[in-house]
């Protein structure tokens, strides 16, 4: 560096964009733009792209294991299946409060954690609930056994004839 | 030094071994002078962390109660203690739980490593808290320490977190439900509550891929986290002009007229870049250090200025507090063991689900609305805690407990730290099976 950096005139150092003003602040919106972007990469790479727990779609055994008028909890899979004749439908057992596994009560379903309560169809009937539960899809797979898919929610009160 | 009149044999240097040795480490004797103090802080690397002297008012336990550095050395308590249970834990759901049994049964000190770290983690929630009501009710939060107080609400936050995130790895009942309620409340925040969940959990709910996620927190990102801001923290301290003290104590000692001043032919100059009243830098001077730093504690000579020496009157004040918190974890872990409920069972909640003490205020709340209670309230109190120093900007009532003039100020803090103690005390005691009332006695 022999050279002395020329200072600005009077009227480039005004409010007129000079050169140097504007390289600078092109590096300076580059080198913040990166340090966001990398930031940002960050949770892309933290948010799994395949999950390796339950899957959301299981099959539930054949229809004949559940029998007319019986409403079966599955714990382990967090739903409750109901049958009604022929009619079958699959109620969420996991509390939209908090996240709890709600019991089977007389009046339909008791939440232990914070004492939501729900009907027999899963609308709420007290405690902090701010949802009713939600019902997932049945179908019946080609192999004959009944197919729940809790990544696919549908109208409360909609059965499945099998 | 002592060589220089003696005649040196061949295996002088086997002798003086030892000695050598010694003062090539510790390069001072043991202080008998003020410049021996002084020089015993600079050379040495933690002594340096400290200022060498220390105003008086600054060592008074009445005024600080120590919380602050208590709350450090419980961090330390709990870095030494994780690092000890790292070595024989596994975050795994089939074999995390066994690993705190064999704590319990096989390792040596396994269930008082356990106990200490369990208790230090509360003790330290409790203790940073605590230090927070100290520094507001002492007003110390106000200019120019603002930034600091920020930097302590934030790491308010992160003690919790921490706290949160250890809490599952034992992977017992309690660990399961209380996170699982904990993140469900998260999934309440408006826009990025579900993400945030599933980003925590790593999937739909919590399981193997949460409990490595919440390990990792805990033990790497957390800790890195808060030392660097525990750093910068007890940094800020000094460089803000050191703890906090009512002005009368420095009017005691009014600032001495600077050397320079009566002999420089320009004195205006001379005045502006004293030490302590430097307002704005002069364009064209050569500073030396003095020159720019503020606060109290540069000034050359020995000026009567109501400090003391560091050595040995803060480093005693500091070894006292560090014995008082490691006998108090010693003593607690040696009577009572840290829980462990039975092992995680996904099909049955405990009734009722109960998360950590510190956070039952805010199950409480949960349990009338999920976001007012869950994410509105808290976020709004965060927000008016880290606006408390650019909202009071009187700078009266600063280093004295409950000043007069704060009374308004202290009144409103008081009432928000009662309601948030009640509400925990209503969860903790007063709710039962179904989240209903019940009487404790």
């Amino acid at each position: 560096m022999a050279k002395e950096p020329v200072m600005p005139s009077a009227e480039e150092s005004g409010e007129a964009i000079t050169r140097r003003k504007l390289l600078s602040w092109l590096t300076g919106m580059g080198v913040f733009g990166s340090v966001l972007v990398s930031a940002f990469s960050n949770f892309i790479f933290i948010k799994p792209r395949a999950t390796y727990g339950q899957p959301n779609r299981f099959s539930i055994g054949k229809p004949e294991d559940y029998p007319a008028g019986s409403r079966m909890t599955l714990d382990a899979r967090r739903i409750c299946v109901v049958r009604d004749g022929d009619r079958m439908a699959a109620i969420s057992t996991t509390c939209t409060h908090l996240g709890c596994i709600v019991a089977t009560s007389e009046t339909g379903f008791a939440c232990p954690c914070h004492g939501s309560r729900y009907d027999q169809d899963g609308n709420v009937t007290g405690g902090p609930a701010p949802k009713r539960l939600p019902w997932f899809q049945v179908r019946l797979a080609p192999n004959g056994e009944l197919e729940i898919d809790k990544d696919i929610e549908i109208e409360p009160g909609t059965y499945y004839n099998v | 030094m002592s060589n220089q009149t003696t005649e040196r044999r061949p295996w002088s240097f086997l002798t003086e071994l030892p000695a050598n040795v010694w003062h090539s480490i510790f390069r001072n004797p043991l202080p008998q002078s003020d410049v021996g103090r002084s020089s015993t802080s600079f050379t040495n690397f933690f002594l340096h962390i400290q200022p060498v002297k220390v105003h008086r008012h600054s060592l008074r336990l009445t005024y600080t109660w120590g919380l602050g550095l208590m709350a450090f050395f419980l961090f330390l308590i709990l870095s030494v203690t994780g690092v000890l249970l790292m070595f024989y834990y596994v975050p795994s759901t089939t074999q995390a739980y066994d690993r705190m049994l064999d704590l319990r049964g096989t390792v040596a000190f396994g269930i008082f490593l356990r106990n200490m770290h369990r208790w230090a983690a509360h003790g330290m929630v409790a203790v940073v808290f605590l230090h927070m009501c100290r520094v507001f009710l002492t007003g110390a939060y106000k200019r120019p320490r603002e930034f600091n107080w920020v930097l302590g609400v934030g790491l308010f936050l992160l003690t919790m977190f921490a706290s949160f995130t250890g809490y599952l790895l034992p992977w017992d009942q309690l660990a399961f439900w209380a996170i699982t309620v904990g993140t469900s409340i998260a999934s309440y925040a408006p826009v990025f509550g579900k993400d945030v969940k599933f980003l925590l959990l790593g999937d739909a709910s919590v399981g193997q891929e949460a409990l490595l996620r919440f390990y990792v927190l805990h033990v790497a990102v957390l800790p890195l986290i808060m030392s660097v801001l525990v750093a910068v923290h007890f940094w800020r301290v000094r460089k803000d002009g050191g703890l906090s003290r009512p002005p009368e104590e420095d009017e005691k000692f009014p600032e001495p007229e600077p050397i320079a001043a009566a002999a420089a032919a320009d004195a205006s100059v001379v005045t502006t870049v004293s030490a302590v009243t430097l307002k704005a830098p002069l364009e064209k001077k050569t500073y030396g250090i003095q020159g720019i730093v503020r606060g109290p504690f540069t000034k050359i000579g020995n000026v009567p200025d109501g400090s003391v020496f560091s050595w040995p009157n803060l480093l005693l004040l500091e070894l006292l507090v560090f014995l008082v918190t490691v006998a108090g974890v010693l003593i607690v872990s040696m009577y009572f063991n840290a829980p462990l409920e039975e092992p995680v069972n996904i099909m049955h909640p405990p009734n009722p689900a109960k998360a950590p003490w510190y956070f039952l205020g805010l199950q409480e709340m949960v349990s009338y609305s999920a976001f007012w209670g869950g994410v509105g309230i808290p976020t709004i109190e965060v927000i008016l805690l880290l606006l408390v120093p650019y909202l009071d900007r009187k700078p009266v009532g600063v280093g004295k407990w409950f000043a007069k003039e704060r009374l308004l100020a202290n009144s409103l803090f008081m009432t928000f730290v009662v309601v948030n103690i009640v509400l925990m005390v209503v969860g903790t005691f007063f709710r039962g099976p179904n989240w209903e009332f019940v009487s404790p006695w």
